[in-house]
């Protein structure tokens, strides 16, 4: 036992306490740094010396640096944050998207209406001009604020295109920098101390990952950490790192979709197996949400058009001689995308072609569809999907046309096995629509037909109301004449036969408030609607004439006000053929309006609820690796005063040296 | 447990900002007054208000339709008002050329007078709605509806009526053949008519009336003839229903005594001659208010007649000129209803308005009271957290030490 073990041990007691000292220090200067983790020295006390008179200490040993780390609290952390930025990201792109379904006045249903409200004014007046120009002005209008939503959902599309290349170009600079991180790990590992800066610099990267997509880490034997994303596909493995890229949907150019780079070419990820991060939100809004949105307002956009433009064709206009209505809206075509894969023929262009057709606006769904070729091979069948996540199911070309509205024909090589393509029948309908109807006198306020009443009836029954309804109304077969019978006492029908200028007749029954003419169900499809009010006795008639001044009649333009409350929108095919009642064009813009508000609201309350799932996580593993300035002052002043005592401690051994030298002097 | 510094201050930081947000969005609510800013605010909320919204325009557009038909039907009603004013004027005139002591040349004068107001009520009849349109056009005619031509005066337009309006049906129009053109003949039940003596060719020196209906059970809407047969004392009349061949009655001329049979009664007056001879057919709706003028100007200009056949001419006359007479005053009443009834329409709508404006407002309107207070609260709670955080925030461990 001499001085030089007691100047010794306060040498390590000195030495311990700086390094505590300097830990502490690099804790409080790390204290706001991202993702830093508290480090602890780990001190150890040797084993002592044996002397006669048992063991002595021999002091404090630095054993090593640790870091205040918790492995599960960090990925949990990790992944809760890559849910709450899914979230959030989905959130605020269905606000954007909620933009384009504007409420109350300046919305879309309210435009339809406005154009019906301008038509009340022309059969009012139906030669005044200005009330006509009014009905133009208010069409224009209608047709303008769909082409804008429809050039707002373009805008919105190619916003998410590049949202998603920017992200995954910052997905692919952070797998490299993790490899990078793991190639340094690796290599310090080997000093047989851990690297802490080195791994919560990883690990703030990983964490900085997973904001854009979600990932699954996998600790490796060398220190180095695996990356894996979308249910197991490797993105970073020791020092290899794999790159996304955004590659054009096989079907639509404008749309992009994931795909991971591999040995053997590059692979598509699907958006369903990403269950996190901003890309993933990215690519559902665009494959779900947009979609939607665009099918919804291309529904209400054919369905308006189409049936505004067929009422029209039905009318006279005003121009000399009168003539049937021109269409007053055009609207995008409905169209077919070819897959790139698809048979080609040896020019290189596509062997097999579809051309699709509207035929009844009313059945058209809001969806779009993906077409296969008939499994099992039966020609003139296909698979047909409804995207994004319909049932398969194998229909011929009639059976479309029956149950959506429309006609698909096939033209070019049959198809192959294995071909497939995109119908999206309205997708384009909203974008492209526009007034093509200038002149005033186009309109066509008047019906081709005019019933009158014969002075001779003896019945209070005078005429309602008369249109045509369909083009089934022939007029080389007018005038005709109805002829009513006598009252059935069993339901009080009154029998009436309809006798056609070529002398065929048609006969059916009449009940006070039903029409005359349009009754597919009883077989009678004359193409056009007579209402009548009072009651006709036996023997009277109704003469129906071709209209004599188109200026003065307004019975076309009555038609037009029944669109405003007739339930065209999206109607279904029913199990026994009949079709059930859609949604008139406001229901149709009030409901589509607030779907999306719903899923706003919903994506509202998921963000508020992953946030706050993905803050706790964060104050939980900080609150394990993070600083507290507090406890830092205290452990300051802790090692402050262990280094004061151990410079003590070496200043007694001085002391005692000096005694011991005062001695010898002697 | 511990609690990382930096971790506390982001925590704060976000919550100050959340608080902060909302009292954003509190505050955009009270500025507009609407507690449904976008549809995600309230989807339900907002599509209800959005039909609503819907409602009140179609409610609007109906009542411009409305007043387009009221503008109409005031502009008919007082035609027809002026209408019936000269039709009496017409018909005094008529009266007055009854009068037995005039000659050829004051009923030519009164005929010239009857002519003059014709040409007037034919104005009328043309009158423009203002719009483009005539008031009588029916469903479209030529311009003008009535035409005076060679024959008469006829209606080109397609009778009927045209309605505007997409809630109700508002006339715009009235039907110009159902005012002028489709009043009932005769008295309204029957049609009398004198017819040349059958013996001689000449008129007959008896006359008979416009007749009654004594018994409406009774009519059968045959035709019959009545037949004189003698002349003077001891003369007697046969009527036959000529649609059956059976005679119903038969008796003694006696002038100004009424026959009656099968529910209705004539009165035959003047003197008997043998051969004398009337009809009585149903009558019909189709008595032309300028044909029965026509016919009274050139009676009355016609020179030389006897005064059965002036009689006989005059109550003619006279019955049909009651008969267009009634038929337009009908029609007069009929558009004084369809004004009642566009008044009640109207304030029906104001109702129907009011009811949507009030759900529109119950579904997107912001509670004021229920606004400011939640403002309030808000704003209360903002300011105690920014006071505790400069507080908790204040309070280091480094601060004590530093001495």
């Amino acid at each position: 036992m001499g001085t030089s073990a007691l100047l010794s041990l306060g040498m390590k007691a000195m030495f311990a306490n700086q390094a505590a000292l300097q830990t502490i220090g690099q804790n409080i200067a790390n204290a706001n740094t991202p993702g830093y983790s508290r480090q602890l020295v780990n001190l150890t006390t040797p084993e002592g010396q044996f002397t006669g008179a048992g063991y002595f200490g021999k002091g404090v040993n630095v054993q090593t640096v640790t870091r205040a780390h918790n492995e599960f609290l960090t990925k949990e952390a990790a992944s809760s944050k890559s849910l709450a930025f899914m979230d959030s990201t989905r959130y605020s792109l269905l606000q954007q998207l909620e933009k384009v379904f504007p409420t109350g006045a300046d919305g879309l249903g309210q435009a339809a209406n406005q154009f019906f409200n301008a038509m009340v004014d022309v059969t009012s007046r139906p030669a005044d001009p200005s009330a006509r120009q009014v009905a133009l002005g208010r069409a224009q209008e209608l047709a303008a604020r769909f082409s804008n939503a429809g050039a707002q959902l373009a805008d919105l599309q190619s916003g998410v295109v590049s949202d998603l290349k920017a992200d995954i170009d910052v997905v692919n600079q952070l797998s490299q920098q993790i490899a990078a991180a793991n190639d340094q790990v690796a290599r310090a590992i080997g000093t047989g101390h851990s690297p802490n800066d080195l791994l919560d610099q990883r690990d703030q990267l990983i964490s900085r990952l997973s904001q854009y997509v979600q990932v699954t880490t996998l600790p490796a034997s060398d220190g180095s950490v695996g990356v894996f994303i979308g249910g197991g596909q490797r993105l970073v493995l020791g020092n290899q790192a794999q790159t996304l890229s955004a590659t054009p949907d096989p079907y639509d150019s404008n749309r992009v979709q994931l795909s991971i780079s591999e040995a053997n070419g590059s692979r598509v990820l699907d958006e369903s197996v990403l269950s996190g991060g901003s890309i993933s939100a990215l690519l559902a809004y665009q494959n779900k949400d947009l979609q939607d949105a665009r099918n919804l307002m291309g529904q209400m956009a054919m369905a308006v058009a189409m049936k505004v433009n067929s009422q029209q064709a039905l009318g006279l206009d005003l121009s000399n001689p009168p003539g049937a209505g021109a269409p007053i809206f055009a609207v995008g075509s409905p169209r077919t995308l070819p897959a790139i894969t698809n048979t080609r023929d040896a020019a290189g262009a596509y062997a097999t072609t579809l051309d699709i057709q509207i035929t009844d606006p009313t059945r058209v769904p809001a969806s779009s569809f993906l077409l296969r070729a008939d499994p099992t091979g039966t020609p003139g069948q296909y698979e047909l999907t409804a995207r994004p996540d319909g049932k398969p199911e194998v229909l011929t070309p009639a059976d479309i046309e029956k149950r959506y509205g429309v006609r698909i024909t096939e033209s070019g090589a049959p198809m192959q096995p294995g071909d497939s393509f995109v119908v999206e029948p309205v997708a384009m309908a909203a974008g492209g629509m526009r007034r093509v109807l200038d002149n005033t006198n186009g309109l066509a306020a008047a019906a081709p037909v005019t019933a009158t009443v014969p002075l001779t009836n003896t019945g209070t029954m005078t005429v309602d109301s008369l249109y045509a309804v369909n083009k089934n109304l022939d007029l080389s077969k007018v005038p005709m004449s109805v002829q009513f019978g006598a009252v059935n006492p069993a339901d009080n029908s009154i029998a009436y036969s309809i006798t056609m200028s070529d002398g065929s007749v048609v006969n059916g029954n009449w009940k006070s408030g039903s029409t005359i003419g349009n009754e597919p169900l009883a077989g009678i499809d004359l193409g056009f609607e007579l209402r009548l009010n009072g009651v006709p006795r036996a023997g009277d008639t109704v003469n129906i004439d071709p209209t004599k001044f188109p200026a003065a009649n307004n019975s076309n333009a009555k038609a037009f006000l029944n669109l405003q409350k007739e339930s065209y929108v999206g109607r279904v095919l029913q199990a026994d053929g009949s079709l059930s009642k859609g949604a008139t064009i406001t229901d149709a813009y009030a409901a589509a309006m607030s779907d999306v508000g719903s899923r706003v609201q919903g994506s509202k309350y998921l963000s508020g609820v992953s946030a706050g799932v993905a803050s706790d996580a964060e104050q939980v593993r900080s609150g394990q690796a993070g600083v507290n300035l507090d406890e830092e002052a205290a452990r300051l002043m802790q090692f402050q005063q262990g280094y004061q005592a151990a410079a003590k401690v070496l200043q007694a051994g001085q002391k005692i040296f000096d005694e011991l030298l005062a001695l010898a002097q002697r | 447990m511990r609690i990382a510094t930096s971790n506390m201050f982001d925590t704060s930081i976000s919550t100050l900002q959340r608080r902060q947000q909302q009292m954003q969005d509190s505050q955009q609510r009270l500025t507009s007054g609407k507690r449904i800013q976008q549809a995600s605010d309230d989807p339900t909320g907002a599509s209800r208000a959005e039909r609503s919204l819907s409602a009140i325009g179609r409610i609007d557009a109906n009542q411009r339709a409305l007043e387009a038909s009221r503008n109409s039907m005031t502009l008919t009603e007082s035609a027809l008002g002026d209408a019936n004013e000269i039709m009496q004027q017409i018909r005094e005139s008529m009266v007055a050329a009854g009068n037995a002591s005039y000659t050829d040349t004051e009923r030519k004068g009164l005929a010239d007078k009857i002519a003059g107001l014709r040409n007037q009520l034919l104005a009328i009849a043309n009158r423009p709605d203002g719009g483009g349109g005539f008031l009588f056009g029916g469903q479209g005619s030529a311009d003008p509806p009535f035409l005076d031509q060679p024959g008469g005066v006829s209606y080109t337009g397609v009778p009927g009526q045209i309605a505007t309006g997409n809630v109700d049906d508002f006339p715009l129009t009235v039907d110009g053949r159902a005012v002028w053109e489709q009043a009932r003949s005769g008295n309204g039940t029957f049609v009398t008519e004198p017819q040349p003596n059958a013996l001689t060719g000449a008129p007959g020196k008896s006359w008979i009336d416009a007749g009654r209906v004594i018994n409406p059970s009774l009519l059968t809407g045959n035709s019959y003839q009545v037949q004189v047969s003698g002349t003077g004392a001891g003369a007697t009349y046969t009527v036959t229903n000529t649609s059956t061949g059976a005679v119903v009655a038969t008796a003694p001329f006696a002038s100004g005594k009424s026959i009656e049979f099968e529910g209705m009664a004539v009165t035959l007056s003047g003197t008997a001659e043998d051969g004398d001879q009337f009809t009585i057919a149903p009558s019909t709706p189709g008595l032309k208010v300028f044909e029965v003028l026509d016919r009274a100007v050139s009676e009355l200009r016609t020179p030389l007649r006897s005064g059965v056949q002036i009689a006989q001419s005059n109550s003619g006359r006279v019955r049909d000129m009651d008969a267009v007479i009634a038929n337009m005053q009908s029609a007069r009443s009929q558009v004084g209803e369809r004004m009642n009834n566009l008044d009640g329409t109207e304030s029906r709508m104001a109702d129907l308005k009011l009811y949507n404006q009030s759900e529109q407002s119950a579904a997107e309107d912001l509670d004021m009271v229920q606004g400011i207070s939640e403002f309030q609260n808000q704003q209360s709670g903002y300011d105690a957290a920014l006071k505790t955080y400069a507080m908790v925030q204040r309070m280091s461990l480094f601060q004590y030490i530093n001495s």
